[in-house]
């Protein structure tokens, strides 16, 4: 895309009038997207976006700026731009261009390209197939749809580190309506990870649809959820939307140092029950918010940020690091060239426990069990969150009982953590597109079954405003 | 030709090259955008950002087959490439005999959409404005602690759109805006609030005014308490009802009646709110941060009236839906980026202001919850209308705002509340693209403790 002698040029060029860091981070995203509704393959689309972003960091200022025109000009020009908005003394550029080792590796067994258009659009078909199958004639509309992206990425900056990246991640889904006189429903199930086409060898399309169609037509038949407080169980296959807003934006280090974060100045302190172990994890194999390295070449770890209760860490990119005198740990992520990195999450999830889930369920007298969660939201200035349960029950002396629908989770993060009382042995991902200031990026989550004391149901006991981080499910 | 625009002639090539391939229609969107934003946090600049992007998108027709592809190379040989793709992507999908591409003959409604103003203006005077509105919020109370972003944002588009029937059109837009969001605190309470000003010209931005908005709105909700479960009329703030337009919004396109995803299909004629409710979605408005002379397939925009007086009056239209349904597009084939294909959407969409002053409104209430923050409204369910949100507020205590509350949740149906609204204020406010006045609507269930 660029070679390094260019690559040196524009660093040098952006730091020409000043600045502590400076970086480029150059970009070529191939995406085919296929949406299929009403049993008709509606839409084939693809593209390419190449682009380049160049940031130049003095003090806690950040210049930047993007452009789609990736020649020599046009970066050098691009790089004028954000040196001007420099100030300050420029401190120890290095220009070394040194490339950076990665402390994982991922392979792409069946890379898009090389999977025919045709190919694609059959398996989309199948899925829509599948749905109307499995779900008769309740089902009155399936939404399919399939996308594939291969991101090539370059970085380099000007502590002369270079990398070379590529990035392919393959998402599935499938949406289906049900009707029953007056009353529709939908059931919606996504699969998706950092991987190619293989992605399908383990989730066929026809269960990810049947999945769907079963959620969709049994929802038709659910009672509306009770109000109130009382005891939820969250099943290990929920998903981990609660984990993600309850705790994981709170402990995104841009937010924590702007003062937005319930979790800002609790380090060392105990801010979840002891059973609460949280760990962010991109370098998981085959989950969907995985990378081998960050957005700014940092390489991706495992960073544990609740052991046990204690708070422990913060996910850190290079510019939330530097003001604590730290290094990255590798969590600056951005949509694309055209966002400056931000502390994100990638694989959030909490450690699973020794109990068997049955076990949970067995103990508990009454409550909800949340089967499957929906999108949620989170205020981390005062850790209010919510969350839709796509897939309810309730618990009656320790058996699952009937499905009720239109259940909203709302509770406080450190409180809710804090009276997690079971944590069970088992773990399930699901997977979302996460926002925050205007950027969506691909991110995973999960959790055990876990037993908490009591939410509120359908409503919210604190209710959080003005939310700062969300997830959409795909 | 004297002064050949250089992008005009990109879309030419790649509108021969697809007839070349075989297409037997085809379709050039050229955008080239700026954007500028300025982040101020305590007196500083945080981040300032410039962008510069360009991108081309090609859609074909081929014997009752679309396809599309898009590309960010703009040379003769990336034409060439998008117009190939296009093609090829046209093969997997389904045949529709409604798929086509609009031909030339709209009248383009004449529209100031350019305010060289923004242009004009130095970085410096913005990186002012920023800083102005940020101390306006600090100096409007000292519980306002942490300032989360002050940010100014402008942008320019230029559009070029070509097809293979004779739409040759292009067109120069331009915004700008300003956006505080905050916290306010008091002890280890912390309250947030935002304000916004965004327009198409540069000298009505009134940084002070938004800073002081964005401090009220925080402030007024420190010490907010629990409030009882209680069936009341509640009032909601300009911003709030905007966020419930926002899940009747997709209800409205013909696409989700077609889909059979609409809540209103079927409706046309009938009433589906309150007579007191009119919704309108005008693509040509005079300052409309959405407007523009022509949409994403080059068929000039105008004003549809969805709902007048609470009686549905029909929906919004692209071409495709248009045709379908024997009717004219409506102008609402929105592009939302070079990227994306045209889609039904909106341009602005809002409710007529009425004629009571928001004051008037409660003034006429013995009790009740004025509404100022809605949680979740995203979880909403469109197509049922069914929603469940987190709401916070003032309670309203003889005709007066008193007490700030959290805490309290909200369900119910989109349809039955249209029909509940039994209040419209004059005060119509737009967020983006979307709007509304202040709303009232009686006998809601709020439950709280």
């Amino acid at each position: 895309m660029v070679d390094k002698v260019l690559l040196k040029e524009v660093l040098d060029a952006a730091t020409a009038s000043g600045g502590d860091f400076a970086d480029i981070f150059v970009e070529e995203k191939s995406t085919t997207w296929i949406g299929c509704e009403a049993g008709k393959i509606e839409r084939v689309q693809s593209g390419v976006d190449a682009g380049a972003g160049i940031r130049v960091i003095s003090g806690d200022a950040t210049a930047y700026a993007y452009t789609n025109d990736l020649s020599s000009q046009g970066l050098r020009e691009a790089a004028k731009v954000v040196s001007h908005a420099a100030i300050g003394g420029k401190s120890g550029v290095n220009l070394d261009l040194t490339g950076v080792k990665p402390l994982v590796d991922f392979n792409f067994l069946e890379r898009p390209e090389h999977v025919s258009t045709e190919k694609k659009a059959d398996l989309v078909q199948t899925a829509d197939r599948a749905a109307r199958a499995a779900g008769g004639d309740q089902i009155k509309q399936v939404i399919v749809s399939y996308g594939d992206a291969v991101q090539k990425v370059i970085i380099a900056n000007s502590d002369g580190n270079y990398v070379e990246d590529e990035r392919i991640r393959t998402r599935f889904m499938v949406q289906a309506v049900a009707a029953s006189g007056a009353v529709i429903q939908t059931g919606y199930e996504a699969v998706g990870s950092l991987c190619g086409f293989e992605l399908f060898n383990n989730n066929p399309p026809e269960q990810v649809a049947e999945e769907a169609a079963r959620r969709a037509v049994q929802m038709l038949s659910a009672s509306p959820a009770p109000a109130g407080r009382m005891p939820v169980v969250m099943a290990g296959e929920a998903g981990g939307t609660m984990v993600h807003e309850a705790c994981g934006h709170g402990l995104e280090a841009d937010l924590v140092q702007k003062g937005l974060s319930v979790y800002g100045g609790k380090k060392g302190q105990i801010v979840a029950s002891n059973e609460v172990t949280v760990i962010d994890d991109a370098t998981l194999p085959d989950r969907y918010g995985s990378y081998r390295f960050d957005d700014e070449g940092v390489p991706a770890r495992e960073v544990v940020l609740i052991k046990e209760g204690e708070l422990v860490n913060f996910m850190y990119d290079r510019l939330s690091a530097s003001k604590e005198k730290m290094v990255s740990n590798g969590h600056g992520r951005r949509e694309s060239y055209q966002h400056k990195p931000i502390p994100r999450m990638g694989n959030t999830y909490i450690a699973p426990g020794k109990i068997d889930p049955e076990k949970i369920i067995r103990e508990t007298r009454e409550g909800l069990l949340v089967k499957k969660m929906g999108g949620g939201q989170v205020n981390t200035t005062t850790g209010d969150f919510v969350f839709d349960v796509a897939e309810g029950y309730l618990i009656k002396d320790g058996e699952i009982g009937p499905l009720v629908r239109g259940a909203t989770l709302t509770g406080n993060g450190p409180q809710v953590l804090s009276i997690v009382e079971m944590v069970g042995s088992d773990l399930g991902f699901t997977i979302g597109t996460c926002g925050k200031e205007g950027q969506g990026v691909p991110v995973s989550d999960a959790q055990p079954t876990m037993a908490i004391k009591e939410m509120i149901v359908g409503g919210t006991s604190q209710a959080a405003v003005s939310p700062n981080g969300k997830i959409r499910r795909l | 030709m004297a002064n050949r625009d250089p992008l005009r002639d990109i879309a030419e090539i790649a509108i021969m090259r697809s007839r070349n391939f075989g297409a037997d229609m085809a379709e050039a969107y050229i955008s080239s955008n700026k954007e500028l934003s300025i982040d101020v946090r305590e007196g500083r600049v945080e981040t300032l950002k410039l962008a510069e992007e360009r991108g081309l998108s090609v859609r074909v027709m081929l014997e009752g087959k679309t396809g599309f592809a898009f590309s960010t190379d703009l040379s003769p040989a990336g034409a060439e490439e998008v117009a190939r793709h296009a093609l090829f992507n046209c093969k997997s999908t389904a045949v529709d005999p409604y798929n086509r591409l609009p031909s030339p003959g709209g009248l383009y409604p004449g529209l100031e959409l350019y305010d060289p103003d923004i242009h004009k203006a130095t970085v410096e005077e913005k990186i002012a404005l920023a800083k102005a509105m940020e101390e306006s919020a600090r100096a409007f109370d000292p519980r306002v602690k942490v300032i989360e972003s002050s940010t100014y944002q402008d942008g320019e588009i230029l559009v070029t759109l070509v097809n293979s029937l004779g739409i040759d059109s292009t067109y120069r837009g331009a915004y700008c805006g300003i956006y505080l969001a905050l916290a306010a605190g008091e002890g280890e309470e912390s309250q947030t609030g935002f304000a916004m000003d965004f327009g198409l010209k540069y000298k009505p931005l009134n940084p002070a005014m938004t800073g002081q908005e964005a401090a009220r709105r925080a402030v007024r909700m420190l010490g907010a308490g629990p409030v009882k479960t209680r069936r009341t009329d509640i009032v909601l703030e300009p911003y709030v009802a905007t966020g419930f337009l926002g899940i009747i919004g997709p209800a409205l396109t013909g696409e989700a009646v077609q889909k059979g995803r609409s809540l209103f299909a079927g409706k046309t004629g009938a009433r589906v709110a309150s007579e007191k409710i009119t919704i309108i979605d005008d693509g040509a408005k005079a300052d409309g941060i959405a407007s523009a002379p022509f949409d994403g397939e080059g068929v000039a925009t105008g004003r549809t009236v969805l709902v007048r007086d609470g009686v549905l009056q029909g929906f919004l239209h692209n071409t495709y839906t248009a045709a379908r349904e024997g009717v004219q597009s409506t102008g609402n084939g929105v592009r939302g980026t070079f990227k994306s294909a045209p889609e039904v959407g909106f341009t602005n969409l809002y409710i007529k202001a009425g004629d009571k002053h928001p004051q008037e409104i409660i003034k006429e209430m013995e009790s009740g919850l004025y509404i100022t923050e809605v949680m979740g409204m995203h979880t909403a369910n469109p197509i049922s209308g069914d929603f469940s949100v987190g709401v916070a507020g003032l309670l309203i205590e003889k005709g007066e705002l008193s007490r700030p509350v959290r805490g309290a949740a909200m369900g119910g149906n989109i349809l039955d509340f249209l029909k509940k609204i039994d209040g419209v204020g004059n005060d119509l406010l737009f967020y983006g693209g979307k709007g509304s006045p202040t709303l009232r609507i009686t006998g809601m269930t709020i439950s709280g403790q």
